[in-house]
């Protein structure tokens, strides 16, 4: 009880959440206990508002929640009644969106869905009961505002032990700072799909391959891409990001305590609008014991790729008297996000230099022969498939490799632990397959397993086929070749379990969000699949999640890469049938 | 010989299991002549620098230990030094669990033992894997070790089993399972040395 | 100079009436935001051509304002000799879908201020990306006389780093009927290429050199030389493209 103690005695004496919120002096995260409730309650006032940043050494305006940026982290306790006061100081609608919380529909903060917005000069007072534990987070879900600063951290303590232990306490908010107005990229996006593309391979990168891949091979190469009309460098939609821990630069370096010896647990939330990190500590092995909230069986790694939207918490056990680098490489490696863990303030460890960006491969284009190839049961949705299908050039026997790894994986077989690099959550041969820095153990989406099952282990009911589609070269992303806004919604029946098949047919990589239900994704783990909220696929990989629709109304079901949910990767999804809890309130 | 090994130990287990109590079992599967042969073939002996396998017979006390998913109830342990002290361990969890004393070093060196038997298969989170001898074989060969520490019990969901150790000399030691990830996420506890007045008993 | 005639006003008017609605377009909730009004202008040559005593301004634009799959779009080009007046404007003003992943097609009207007399055409064309990145607009025009005429155009962007661009453009231009009042023969009329090595200072700002050259074919050519012009002029050039 050591380690426990000493969270405790950092904790307001009173011991809970809400009053460790006052103490921090979050500004206006008031606390009051609803004295009539025989229940714990609290009470939390948000306000949305403008505030001046200073990030890049350039003066920008960040849109924030409660003047910070990252907003402040939610203490919540498993069980008690949530009275939360929304207000909103922007000139534009706003809302406030608590992701991977269970609650009813219309607390679920999504415009046009669960509610109708918070209009400007207005508060909205969302009510819910906290019914979960672990690490989540919130944004703002109108418009482009989550990228503007609109996000901040959830943390809601257990009412019983948690399967591991620790003695220091700290959420790591990964984000993605650019000084441009979000709706100012979206637009150049728009008019130039490789606007922020400055990574591309150019004239001098070919005299480089011929140099050492040969002439033939080289010309052959940019052949096939060049007959696909794609490119290889195309791994983030966006540049010029500054990559921020808890709202702090590289350069700022947010810092972190720990005593030699202690359990350190970092509580990682990926709040990006865009980026995947690849997230190491050089020198310390990490355990993860917490993947979208839900516990996961401990597993130890030396890094993780944490997807746009997910959380991870880990176990850390630095034992020396030195200063650690917590290392977030987006994915693209435009960049770095930076922060420290140390046994006193203003010691900084080696910063390590960019790892080289991945370029992705012919594997990654896969996705159109997968979809052929994949003999699952389902008759093929006839929405009309892309006009021009990016497979020109595709090699064969990438195509083979594909649909065998597919085959395997719908049998829940395993990676082979034989060392080869390979993880059926990629395209075999795909340039996106992460490797760690030290060589060791990079954590992969087969290795999560649920701690503790949250629904009995039955067969899907049906299977509905989601199909990752866009058009990269005009910056539309939709679901089955449709946007949004020319889709029906996904009908879904309460009490139904629901196998949803993800098929990949972009180039990019994609984290799925489901609202208001949990997501297990079938790694093959049976009953011990993963609980998750946000589910990566991989370009050219088909991926299965399966879903006990329990939660009656209307949900949001997208891409959380922000800019390809505004542009239409978004379906509606209604849960029919069901008690009317949403109403009842 | 390492086949031998390995088909005792599971089979160790498997009665283990069907007896429910299984309690002396392990330990005097331990205790058996033939192991203890097999274990010093393997350059393993009974005894280690802070310790020996005790009689249970001649325990000085009892204590019990419980296993969660993942954590010991107690976390922390009084013991003095020289006494032998009867573990008696039950794995109220769902998952396989290890109870080991050791130091901090060998803990560390029995947690790549461990990694290796579960990424050889023969182990899994929630026991020993019954169909993978030949697996266990070539684990075996791997790690050059099974699980036959003297100083160490696995535990599988809804079984108890139990160790005798003789405590030598105060030292800094620690119980812990070494299952992968158990130890790190907090599966482990202090074994404090205390003057005999302080310990309970 | 007559560049703003009735009808080229009326263009201008239409042109303008289209583009107004995309300037409120406002924040709207994410739901309904996959379907906005975008805009775009890029003066792609905006250059000085330094050509044997017969210097000239050129221009090459085009924008459109509109939503994913559908447009509102306009191109113009045009030459203005410096010591004389404008030799060439053009401006085609045209419904832009998306038919494939890769290409519009257009359809709508073109009008040329210049040369003298002032004509108009019916334009119907396809332009996109091919594959190996060759940027093409291909389109068919019927004058108001009825002469039909096609312009196939194609450019490519080479990068030399991810900021120095080199552009190679080819225009051909190819007549069904010979219009003796224009000066141009029936086949192929003329053709254009240029070279552009440009410098993205960012992506709007992008100052460029090159070189253009330009050669009337077959009887155009024969028209040109009764007329005593040259046949083919070759030109340096500089210029700044923008694009926003």
């Amino acid at each position: 009880m050591n380690g426990e103690q000493k969270i405790m005695g950092r904790r307001h004496p009173s011991s809970h959440g809400r009053a460790l919120s006052k103490s921090l002096a979050v500004v206006g995260v008031a606390s009051a206990l609803l004295g009539a409730l025989p229940s714990l309650a609290a009470t939390y006032d948000l306000t949305i508002g403008k505030t001046k940043v200073n990030i890049t050494g350039k003066e920008s305006t960040a849109l924030t929640v409660n003047g910070t940026l990252p907003g402040p982290t939610l203490r919540f306790k498993e069980g008690e009644d949530l009275v939360i006061n929304v207000t909103n100081t922007l000139d534009v609608d706003s809302s406030i969106h608590w992701h991977g919380l269970i609650l009813p529909a219309a607390q679920d903060g999504v415009p046009g869905l669960s509610f109708d917005g918070i209009e400007p000069g207005t508060t909205f007072t969302y009510r819910f009961p906290a019914q979960q534990s672990g690490t989540y987070w919130f944004h703002s879900h109108s418009g482009l505002q989550e990228q503007a600063g609109v996000y901040g951290s959830i943390v809601i303590e257990p009412q019983n032990r948690e399967p591991f232990r620790y003695d220091r306490d700290y959420v790591v908010v990964l984000s993605d700072w650019h000084d441009t107005r979000p709706e100012a990229i979206l637009a150049n996006l728009k008019k130039q799909s490789d606007y922020y593309n400055y990574d591309q391979r150019t004239l001098m990168s070919f005299f480089d391959d011929a140099a050492t891949n040969g002439l033939d091979a080289t010309l052959a190469d940019r052949l096939a891409w060049g007959g696909m009309r794609m490119t290889p460098t195309d791994i983030a939609d966006i540049s010029g990001y500054t990559f921020l821990v808890n709202g702090k630069s590289p350069a700022q370096n947010w810092t972190g305590l720990f005593e030699p010896g202690e359990r350190v647990r970092l509580r990682f939330i990926n709040a990006s609008a865009m980026t995947y990190f690849d997230v190491r500590v050089p020198g310390l092995e990490m355990t993860v014991v917490q993947a979208d909230g839900n516990n996961v069986q401990p597993v130890n790694v030396d890094e993780f790729r944490i997807a746009v939207a997910e959380t991870y918490d880990v176990i850390l056990r630095p034992t020396e008297d030195k200063a650690y680098t917590i290392v977030a490489e987006p994915m693209a490696r435009t960049g770095l996000a930076r922060a420290t863990l140390a046994p006193r303030e203003g010691m900084a460890g080696p910063v390590p230099a960019q790892r080289k960006r991945p370029l992705l491969t012919m594997a990654d284009m896969g996705s159109g022969a997968m979809a052929g190839m994949d003999h699952n049961q389902m008759p093929q949705d006839d929405a009309a498939p892309a006009a021009e299908a990016p497979m020109s050039g595709m090699d064969h026997a990438a195509m083979g490799h594909t649909a065998m790894a597919n085959g395997a994986m719908a049998n829940g077989a395993m990676p082979a632990a034989d060392g080869a690099r390979q993880d059926p959550f990629y395209a075999p041969g795909s340039g996106l397959l992460p490797t760690a820095a030290n060589g060791g153990k990079f954590l992969s989406y087969a290795d999560l397993k649920a701690q503790k099952p949250l629904f009995e282990d039955r067969p899907a009911t049906r299977e509905i086929e989601v199909r990752l589609t866009g058009n990269m070269e005009r910056y539309i992303w939709s679901i089955n070749g449709k946007k949004y806004s020319a889709a029906d919604p996904i009908r879904l029946q309460y009490g139904e379990r629901v196998r949803f098949k993800f098929v990949n047919e972009t180039m990019m990589t994609h984290p799925m969000h489901l609202h208001g239900m949990w997501s297990l994704l079938d790694n093959g783990s049976g009953k011990w699949n993963p609980i998750k909220h946000t589910v990566s696929i991989a370009p050219g990989t088909t991926v299965y999640t399966e879903v006990e629709v329990d939660a009656p109304g209307k949900w949001a079901f997208h891409c959380h890469l922000l800019y390809h949910m505004a542009t239409g990767m978004f379906r509606e999804v209604i849960v029919e049938g069901g008690p009317q809890t949403a109403q009842a309130n | 010989m390492p086949v031998q090994f390995s088909k005792t130990f599971v089979a160790a287990f498997a009665v283990a299991a069907l007896s429910g109590a299984g309690a002396a079992l392990a330990a005097a599967s331990h205790d058996s002549g033939q192991d203890a042969g097999e274990a010093a073939a393997h350059g393993h002996s009974d005894a280690l620098p802070f310790g020996e396998v005790g009689l249970a017979a001649e325990a000085d006390r009892t204590i019990e230990i419980a296993m969660k998913d993942n954590y010991f109830e107690p976390e922390a342990l009084e013991i003095r030094a020289g006494e032998t002290v009867r573990f008696v361990i039950r794995n109220g969890g769902e998952f396989l669990h290890e109870f080991n004393i050791g130091t901090s070093d060998l803990h560390r060196a029995h947690q790549n033992e461990m990694k290796a038997m579960m990424e050889s298969g023969i182990m899994t989170a929630t026991g020993m894997n019954p169909d993978m001898p030949n697996m266990a074989h070539s684990a075996m060969d791997m790690s050059g070790h099974a699980h036959d520490d003297p100083n160490s019990v696995l535990v599988e969901p809804g079984t108890t089993r139990e160790l005798v150790w003789k405590f030598a000399a105060a030292t800094d030691l620690k119980f812990a399972c070494n299952v992968p990830g158990h130890y790190e996420s907090g599966m482990m506890g202090d074994i404090r040395f205390v003057k005999p007045a302080q310990a309970d008993s | 100079m007559h560049f703003i005639t009735t009808r080229g006003r009326l263009l201008a008017a239409v042109l303008a009436g289209a583009l107004a609605p995309a300037m409120l377009a406002g924040p709207v909730k994410a739901a309904e935001q996959d379907d906005q009004i975008y805009t775009f202008f890029q003066l792609d040559q905006n250059e000085y051509r330094l050509s044997d005593g017969d210097d000239a301004y050129a221009w090459e634009a085009q924008g459109w304002a509109g939503t994913d799959y559908d447009k509102l779009a306009f191109k113009t080009t045009g030459e203005q000799v410096i010591d004389g007046g404008l030799e060439t404007a053009e401006l085609q003003v045209l419904y832009s879908r998306l038919v494939t992943d890769f290409f519009d097609a257009q359809i709508g009207v073109r009008y040329d201020f210049e040369p003298d007399p002032e004509r108009a055409f019916a334009v119907i064309g396809l332009q996109g990306l091919a594959p190996q990145f060759f940027e093409v607009d291909t389109a068919l025009f019927i004058s108001e006389d009825g002469d039909v005429s096609a312009r196939f155009e194609a450019e490519y962007e080479l990068l030399i780093t991810q900021r120095l661009i080199l552009q190679p453009s080819a225009e051909l231009n190819v007549a069904v009927q010979e219009v003796e009042k224009y000066g141009t023969g029936s086949g192929p009329t003329d053709i254009e290429l240029g070279l552009r090595l440009r410098y993205e200072i960012t992506r709007e700002f992008a100052p460029y050199i090159g070189v253009n050259y330009e050669r009337d074919l077959f009887d155009t050519a024969d028209f040109t030389r009764d007329e005593g012009g040259d046949v083919d002029a070759v030109s340096f050039v500089a210029g700044v493209r923008i694009f926003f």
